[in-house]
């Protein structure tokens, strides 16, 4: 991974580096590869990472097969079982496949479903007989479905009752159709009422204590994670570095105050100070991106200021000034296109982090409302469950784990390709 | 008859492998380091000086490696050695002395500990008495003052610390030292200072040496012999009065007439003498001219030159040049 | 005794041993830098106070009514604001935080039993201790080693395994990687308890001393419960220092290579000095070097990483009382161990700086 191999006695090789210094920074990751090997496409992957993860993102929606607040399932549903959702029971003669099968001519008589006495699926079954006779009411080719709906005791007379004919279909739970299916080898199950085939495969991430799905919430809690990683990381910059630059290039008294300060704010454990802030500031999630920016604005300063007090002792700006260049002409003109490429790699490195303290904040649950889809508050939710439901804690860290590494590994790769000497950071 | 060679190098190939493909950094060397004797190695920095130094005590790191040759000391083939008996003959047999004194020394060791540290190496049963005793014997035997052993290396001077690498080459009375710029970062009293002690420790211990320089002036001052390299091969290779005054090899011709003289500037008054400069660059090792390595900057460039590469040929009483001027070609 | 003044015995009197010794047998160097570096630690603690001070009272938001509730009325308030403080001017307020911090007198907890915080603390601080020093040490071992054998490997296997190793640490919520712990060998194979610190039926049994239940279990010889504490102890302790180590790796590796390259190591080698000794020897204890003041700067990893493992595992320690008291309001509570932490960065930078000067002959002499 690294470049220092010691290439002797080739003055092409020589000519090659030469060049990479002089070219700008897209063009040195071109020809980096070249002699960086490896590295070019650790950075690719990551940027393909971090691309993904911007897209979910930006349209979690899209993704997303449910809204991540609301509850959709039956809770604690393992990853990719099925739901506890009745089950439309007919003949296995029957071409009913469907609840939307059994509907009938408006004059014909009205087909009779079975249900369980007390059993809640009465009341779903309605429900989705109703919308599917609105939709053909809506289609108007003279189909009805108003299905007159009867009640058993027990499992075994219902689905005898759709054995011998007496009524067209029932509707069971899927483990109660199980339980039975042997004695009853001429009936068979099929779609879900819900109008779902069996074959829909559940909630791939399972669901939450509350019945909402996990994989929702997590696509969404995207979302906030990179709406904190992004804003705090910005916030910083823009405090860092132009302090950075000022202490750097002016030095003196200034320089010695604000570095004692940035260094004390540097060695301070920085989670337990975005735990004051946010305590003291309430929960928002303004207050956390503020608390997290406070943390972070130490690093840029420092790259800033070292980068800084290096170059403004390089031959060319001794030679600007020189020949009577102002100040912050010599700031702006060529100190600070020399810090820009370090900033940026301490930009990427710094979203991971600043995503992690995020998460860590909201895993206490300090700083967002509770409601929020976030991985922190979904982790810490998860905690409280951790003997039953396993899945609860595994995604929304995997999740945090992925997007961090991903802004780590291109600040890495970045830092190696841009400048090695970096990496002691 | 002169007698056995100390160090015998037979058609020494080192190659670097880098991802733009492999670079020949010594390209078919053979010479031979006679007892008792400096020989200077002279040429441009990275046209393989250091790397040929190296590989003479199998230092070389990857990505280098040793392509092909054979390398004789004293009578052994090292080639043929397995690593431990190699590690055995450095420090013991063969010392190394670095380009710069400030950084070749331990920061967090003594003094004292880098030489008993080699010793306990090289004589396992030594004690620890013993061996600070030897350690001592051999710093005032260089004119390090016994009390100064126990300082860290950052306290001593860099003429000081070139004597301490000496007295650890020393210490195990090593019978070759390679100096790989001895004297490139001293001053140059010190430097002056420091090649005449170089003659002592020759006159007084026998030690032979191969000194491994850019500077020519250096070589004239100090060496027996001198070995000229140029891109990887040796182009001429001598008694270093015979060479220094009757240069054969154009390489070297344009080596010393490219040396700044003090006496140059005693000429026409008010006209500055200019230096002589040769023409091109030395050759990239990626991709190598074909035929003589120099044939593109020589002034006396002949067609086969640029087809064959010629031998070291032998050009008068121990003076051989690779060049051909002074040899018929095979064809 | 107060537990916290029997660690500070523990502590302190070893520490001002080896000060005394430096100031009678170290060089006048190294004496002229411990002091400086000692008066250096003043304004630190200085602006860490500050800082805290600023957060805590200077932000908006206010301490007393969160405190009290939507239920508390106004003279509730104005009676408690008196209590507190804080209806003084705020540079009085200043001036009485900063002696409180200098004295250890933080006053008394707002909920609860309304008991003396440094009391509180001082139960809590020991617990932090057990997890942090082994967690530490847990880290330095990984780390150091891990990291001189990738160098050593430079480019191999080995070498490449770490670095991905230190990758995914450093990406790896330490929260997350608790719970997974947890998941795995507490729920999954049931070989290990997942929270708190000892098997409370035991715990009935510990005479407590030092508060250190490690300690107290071996002083009074009761190996039953040093048995509760050990199996207790290995889940934290592997969380937060496999989460340490990963920077140690990294850094350990990076200077190594360096060192390695370093033309002192090309001469040792000619002198045919061995390859381990070479490199677990000259170029590691060299390269340690610049390791100390970083590992220094990671006291905060360590303390933040000691807060989340402590929520995870019911860990009764100061991290925990953190959270707990800020879920409780307790806003005294919550600004005297933030101002605690501060104390702590302070001491353990200094301490790091100390053993630096130690290791590296440059200072010393």
């Amino acid at each position: 991974m690294s470049s220092e191999e010691n290439i002797k006695a080739d003055s092409k090789t020589e000519a090659w580096r030469q060049d990479l210094t002089k070219v700008g920074f897209v063009r040195r990751i071109f020809m980096g590869r070249k002699w960086y090997g490896a590295d070019w496409w650790f950075v690719a992957i990551s940027v393909v990472m971090v691309l993904g993860f911007i897209f979910v993102a930006f349209f979690p929606g899209l993704l997303a097969p449910y809204s991540p607040e609301s509850i959709v399932g039956t809770s604690f549903l393992a990853p990719s079982t099925f739901p506890e959702v009745p089950v439309l029971l007919v003949q296995a003669s029957s071409p009913a496949q469907g609840l939307a099968d059994l509907a009938t001519p408006e004059d014909a008589e009205k087909p009779v479903i079975g249900v369980l006495m007390g059993s809640p699926a009465a009341t779903a079954l309605r429900e989705h007989a109703q919308e599917i006779d609105d939709q053909l009411v809506q289609e108007g080719n003279g189909l009805r479905l108003r299905p007159r709906i009867e009640r058993y005791a027990s499992v075994e007379e219902l689905m005898e009752a759709v054995n011998s004919g007496t009524i067209a279909a029932g509707v069971v739970d899927l483990s109660e159709f199980d339980a039975w299916a042997a004695a009853f080898p001429e009936l068979r199950a099929g779609d879900f009422i819900t109008g779902e085939t069996a074959s829909a495969g559940g909630f791939i991430m399972g669901t939450n204590d509350i019945g909402q799905d996990v994989l929702s919430r997590l696509l969404w809690g995207t979302r906030i994670a990179l709406i904190v990683g992004f804003s705090s990381s910005i916030i910083s910059l823009l405090a860092g570095l132009p302090l950075g630059l000022l202490a750097g290039y002016f030095g003196g008294g200034f320089d010695r105050v604000l570095s004692l300060i940035m260094d004390s704010l540097y060695a301070f454990p920085g989670l337990i100070l975005a735990i004051a802030i946010t305590a003291v500031l309430g929960p928002s999630i303004y207050n956390v991106i503020v608390a997290i920016a406070v943390l972070y604005v130490p690093t840029y300063y420092r790259i800033v200021r070292g980068q800084t007090m290096a170059v403004k002792e390089e031959v060319y700006i001794e030679a600007a000034r020189s020949i009577g260049a102002p100040r912050w002409q010599i700031l702006w003109r060529y100190i600070y296109p020399n810090v820009i490429p370090s900033v940026a790699i301490i930009f990427s490195v710094n979203v991971a982090d600043a995503i992690l303290t995020g998460a860590g904040l909201s895993f206490l649950g300090l700083g967002l409302p509770p409601t929020i889809a976030d991985w922190g508050i979904d982790l810490a939710r998860g905690q409280r469950f951790i003997q039953t439901a396993w899945w609860m804690v595994t995604y929304p860290g995997l999740a945090i784990m992925l997007v961090v590494l991903a802004f780590t590994m291109m600040g890495e790769g970045l830092m190696e390709i841009y400048n090695p000497r970096l990496r002691e950071r | 008859m002169p007698a056995e060679p100390l160090y015998s190098v037979r058609n020494l190939t080192v190659e670097y492998g880098t991802r733009a493909g492999a670079v020949n950094a010594v390209d078919g060397i053979s010479f031979d380091i006679r007892r008792e004797e400096i020989l200077g190695l002279v040429g441009e920095s990275g046209c393989g000086k250091s790397t040929l130094g190296k590989a003479l005590m199998r230092l070389h790191r990857p990505p280098a490696r040793i392509a092909s040759g054979e390398l004789f000391f004293d009578g052994r083939d090292l080639m043929k050695l397995p690593e431990n008996e190699m590690r055995a003959i450095r420090g013991a047999e063969i010392g190394m002395v670095f380009q710069d004194p400030m950084t070749s020394l331990n920061p967090v060791q003594r003094i004292v500990e880098h030489i008993t540290e080699t010793l306990a190496t090289h004589q396992p049963g030594i004690t620890k008495e013993q061996a600070r005793a030897r350690a001592v014997e051999v710093a005032e035997q260089l004119g390090i003052r016994r009390e100064r052993l126990d300082e860290y290396p950052h306290q001593m001077s860099g003429g000081m610390r070139q004597r301490v690498m000496i007295s650890l080459a020393l210490a195990l009375h090593a019978k070759l030292v390679i100096a790989d710029e001895p004297t490139t970062s001293l001053d140059v009293i010190v430097e002056a200072k420091f090649l005449d002690f170089l003659r002592e420790l020759r006159k007084e211990f026998g030690l032979t040496i191969l000194l491994i320089t850019h500077n020519i002036g250096v070589v004239a001052e100090v060496a027996d012999r001198v070995a000229v390299m140029y891109a990887a091969r040796i182009m001429e290779i001598g008694d270093v009065k015979k060479i220094f005054a009757n240069p054969k090899h154009p390489y070297t011709q344009g080596l010393l007439q490219s040396v700044p003289n003090i006496q140059l500037e005693e000429g026409e008054p008010g006209k500055q003498a200019s230096l002589y400069k040769m023409e091109g660059m030395p050759p990239n090792l990626l991709h190598p001219p074909v035929g003589c390595r120099f044939h593109n900057r020589c002034p006396h460039v002949m067609e086969i030159c640029k087809v064959q590469a010629p031998a070291l040929a032998q050009v008068g009483d121990d003076h051989h040049a690779s060049c051909w001027l002074y040899t018929q070609s095979a064809a | 005794m107060t537990p916290i003044a029997f660690i500070l015995l523990i502590i302190g009197v070893p520490s001002l041993i080896m000060l005394l010794y430096i100031f009678i047998r170290g060089s006048m160097g190294m004496r002229k830098y411990i002091l400086t570096r000692i008066a250096l630690t003043v304004p630190m603690i200085f602006i860490l106070a500050s800082l805290v001070f600023f957060i805590m009272r200077v932000l908006p938001g206010d301490p007393v009514r969160s405190a009290l509730g939507p239920r508390g009325t106004e003279i509730q308030a104005e009676h408690m604001r008196a209590q507190l403080g804080l209806d003084k001017p705020l540079i009085v307020q200043y001036g009485n935080f900063l002696k409180d911090i200098i004295t250890l007198d933080f006053g008394n907890s707002m909920v609860g039993g309304h008991r003396p915080i440094i009391d509180e603390m001082s139960e809590r601080f020991p617990a932090t201790l057990e997890l942090v020093i082994p967690a530490s040490i847990l880290a330095l071992v990984i780390g150091i080693i891990g990291g001189s054998m990738a160098a050593a490997h430079r480019k191999k296997a080995l070498d490449f395994s770490f670095r991905i190793y230190s990758v995914i640490i450093y990406s790896l919520p330490i929260f997350w990687f608790g719970l997974m712990l947890q998941l795995l060998f507490g729920v999954k194979l049931n070989l290990l308890p997942i929270s708190g610190r000892i098997d409370p039926v035991i715990g009935t049994t510990l005479h407590r001393v030092t508060n250190m239940y490690l300690i107290d279990s071996l002083i009074s010889g009761n190996w039953q419960a040093l048995g509760s504490v050990v199996t207790h102890l290995i889940l934290p302790t592997v969380t937060l220092g496999l989460v340490l180590s990963g920077v140690f790796v990294r850094m350990t590796r990076i200077n190594v290579i360096e060192t390695l390259q370093a033309d002192y190591i090309a001469a040792a080698r000619a002198r045919g000095i061995r390859e381990r000794v070479v490199v677990y020897g000259h170029a590691l204890k060299n390269a340690m070097i610049p390791v100390i003041t970083l590992i220094g700067l990671q006291v905060a990893i360590l303390l933040a990483g000691a807060v989340l493992t402590e929520t995870i595992f019911n860990w009764p320690g100061m991290g925990g009382y953190l959270v707990q008291r800020i879920s409780a309001r307790d806003y005294t509570a919550v600004q005297s161990v933030i101002a605690m932490f501060a104390l702590l960065v302070a001491l353990i930078s200094l301490a790091v700086d100390i053993i630096y000067s130690l290791v590296d002959p440059r200072v010393r002499y």
